[in-house]
């Protein structure tokens, strides 16, 4: 489907090879010669720290390539004055110059969704009711980000209180997929991957309750990872569903997204959920394909989950999907068909257990504490006018399920059966796991559809969350990769997903897998 | 333990004006309209969940145990930016947060 909005031509592939890589950073950060995607933040260090290019250039090619095409993406709610990340790129010169230790993430420009806490910037959660909120302290993950040298380029965009599969219902602005302008980027970290997918940013935060950092990823054309439940402090992360969000990475290479990773991971005593484990060197693993050998996924044990390339997934989904599969095999590894009986069943528990948790999580937003206030003759009033008034119609509608689920005699038909799924997918999942190294399905059902097409029609909205749902009501690691597109060139993702605490396993696969994968064009958007 | 003959014939559907009552979210007639055949919709596919047969089956409260004691000590902590808290109160008057009478209801 073409866009509507006339292109520029593509500046910018580079003849001579030797140079693209660099002239790619200040162009378009985008593949090598071979056309496997670079590692920006590896690619940067490199020039930083060679002087090849300096911190403040880096970060003026990536705030001009932002307000360029901003207008036409919108996925940013608060992008602070340029000086600001100047500011900081400039201090990081100095320290540069002075020789001194760099964290692991200098220079790297983050975007981050706005359910996580920035206490520079506003952090709204995409919600009326916490308009111009600035919160009194930064996430954990954002401290992280910060003390590993990152710059905050801004906040993205998402569907209110991550309740959503498009980006439709922020309450501030709908994000336009780069792909296609007249189509959603995903949801409901819609702005976080169309930030990276447009190159506003080099990678960016999300979060991932049902498959908000994955959906999107597939939609956008970019790596969406979803770490362990626990991998990651949720402190600062906007509560929708507690046992079930975790913070995720987006970007444009497997290796940008393990290399973020290692950088927010880790036990925080903030968060009671956080794992004491230790984070591996993620980054250890990517190393340049000329070192691969001729097949360097030899032995892996690749599970296809049947039930998720049948009816009611796109043939050209399956399609793409099939030839990573057979890219995988080709690789080395030895395929194998699994079954996961109680799939479909995992869907309608998700938004049980969702709707449930996220009616409990949203009774804070009252009006008194902090957010917008709308007045009331009495204390009651109060609160259901600021709640009336500050909260979107999709929010509304789960709060008003899950409090009918949890009413006192429903807790045995809806949220406590929602459970028992909850059990026979982990134990499905973990079975079927202990049997290969990682199972592979689609990222989603469909390629990227119509701003508009979904928005009246819950159940179709809720219907295309069928493939991540699962992953997170079992807590397990996910990486989504793109792996072809649509005859209408919109990209379509594929889903990889490991054991508990093993993203080290996905990460290396994932890496291999891009590497050499010779799928048709880098996946840079048209806008570009 | 109680058997459920069809999805809704035990439970009574969604009353979505008592339902907002209780979240206490303030909505419109409108809304109230146009809302409660969405809410329906999925309540209805929600009842999947009673056609399966899920005896025995132990409901899970989360995707694993929590690893290890996460607990910290039960010590109170100075937090340290008081003023930037503070400063999101919408109506925050000589250190107190002014709200409306709180009547009695019965």
């Amino acid at each position: 489907m073409l866009s509507t909005v006339q292109t520029p031509p593509r500046l910018l592939r580079s003849p001579s090879a030797a140079a693209s890589t660099l002239r790619c950073i200040y162009t378009v950060p985008c593949c090598g010669p071979s056309r496997s995607p670079n590692s920006q933040i590896l690619t940067a260090r490199k020039s930083l720290l060679s002087r090849e290019t300096s911190a403040v250039d880096l970060a003026k090619s990536f705030c001009e390539r932002l307000r360029r095409t901003e207008p036409q993406i919108g996925s940013f709610l608060h992008v602070p004055p340029h000086e600001t990340v100047l500011k900081q790129a400039e201090e990081l010169d100095v320290k540069i110059k002075n020789g001194d230790r760099l964290g692991p993430l200098a220079g790297v420009l983050v975007g981050v969704k706005d359910n996580i806490c920035t206490s520079d910037m506003p952090s709204t959660a995409g919600s009326k009711i916490l308009e111009n909120y600035r919160p009194p302290f930064d996430a954990t993950a954002v401290s992280k980000l910060k003390r590993n040298g990152a710059l905050i380029i801004g906040k993205t965009n998402l569907d209110e209180f991550g309740m959503g599969s498009s980006t439709e219902a922020s309450a501030y602005q709908v994000t336009a997929n780069p792909w296609d302008l007249s189509r959603v980027p995903g949801g409901s970290s819609g702005g976080s991957a169309a930030a990276v997918s447009a190159r506003q940013c080099m990678v960016a935060l999300g979060s991932d309750t049902g498959g908000s950092v994955r959906q999107p990823a597939s939609f956008c054309g970019v790596v969406g990872l979803k770490p362990t439940y626990g991998r990651v402090s949720r402190y600062g992360l906007v509560a929708y569903a507690s046992s079930l969000d975790v913070i995720g990475c987006l970007s444009s290479s497997v290796a940008d997204a393990g290399i973020l990773l290692a950088a927010i991971s880790g036990h925080d005593k903030f968060d009671a959920t956080s794992s004491r484990r230790e984070v591996p060197d993620f980054e250890s693993h990517f190393v340049s394909k000329d070192g691969f050998e001729s097949k360097p996924l030899r032995g892996v044990r690749v599970g296809i989950i049947r039930e998720t390339l049948g009816d009611g997934v796109d043939s050209e989904v399956v399609s793409a999907v099939h030839g990573a599969i057979s890219h995988l095999e080709e690789l080395g590894s030895i395929l194998s068909e699994i079954s996961l009986p109680s799939f479909s069943l995992g869907l309608p528990a998700y938004y049980v257990l969702a709707s449930s948790e996220a009616s409990s999580n949203l009774s804070r937003y009252d009006g008194v504490r902090y957010g917008s206030q709308s007045s009331g003759d009495d204390i009651n009033t109060l609160y259901e006018n600021s709640r009336g008034r500050g909260f979107g119609s999709e929010v509304k509608r789960r709060i008003l399920m899950g409090t009918y689920a949890l009413s006192a005699g429903y807790y045995d038909a809806y949220y406590k059966r929602a459970q028992q799924v909850r059990t026979l997918i982990l134990d499905g999942l973990k079975d079927a796991l202990e049997r290969n190294d990682i199972l592979v399905s689609p990222a989603a059902p469909s390629v990227a559809y119509r701003i508009g097409e979904k928005k009246d029609d819950p159940l179709a909205m809720y219907a295309g969350d069928i493939m991540t749902v699962n992953v997170n009501l079992a807590g397990l690691p996910a990486l989504v990769l793109p792996c072809g597109f649509s005859v209408g060139r919109l990209p379509v993702g594929f889903q990889m997903i490991g054991s508990p605490f093993d993203e080290e396993k996905l990460l290396k696969i994932g890496h291999i897998f891009e590497q050499t994968f010779e799928g048709g064009e880098c996946f840079v958007p048209p806008i570009l | 333990s109680r058997r459920f003959a069809a999805k809704s014939s035990v439970l009574d559907p969604p009353d979505v004006s008592r339902l907002a009552e209780t979240a206490r979210i303030s909505i419109s007639p409108e809304e109230v309209e146009e809302f409660a055949p969405k809410i329906r919709q999925v309540v209805d596919w929600f009842g999947q969940l009673q056609a399966a047969d899920l005896q025995s089956i132990k409901p899970a409260l989360r995707a694993a145990d929590a690893e290890g004691d996460n607990l910290r000590d039960d010590e109170p902590q100075v937090f340290d930016n008081r003023d930037a808290m503070l400063s999101e109160v919408p109506t925050y008057e000589d250190s107190y947060i002014k709200v409306p009478k709180v009547l009695n209801k019965e």
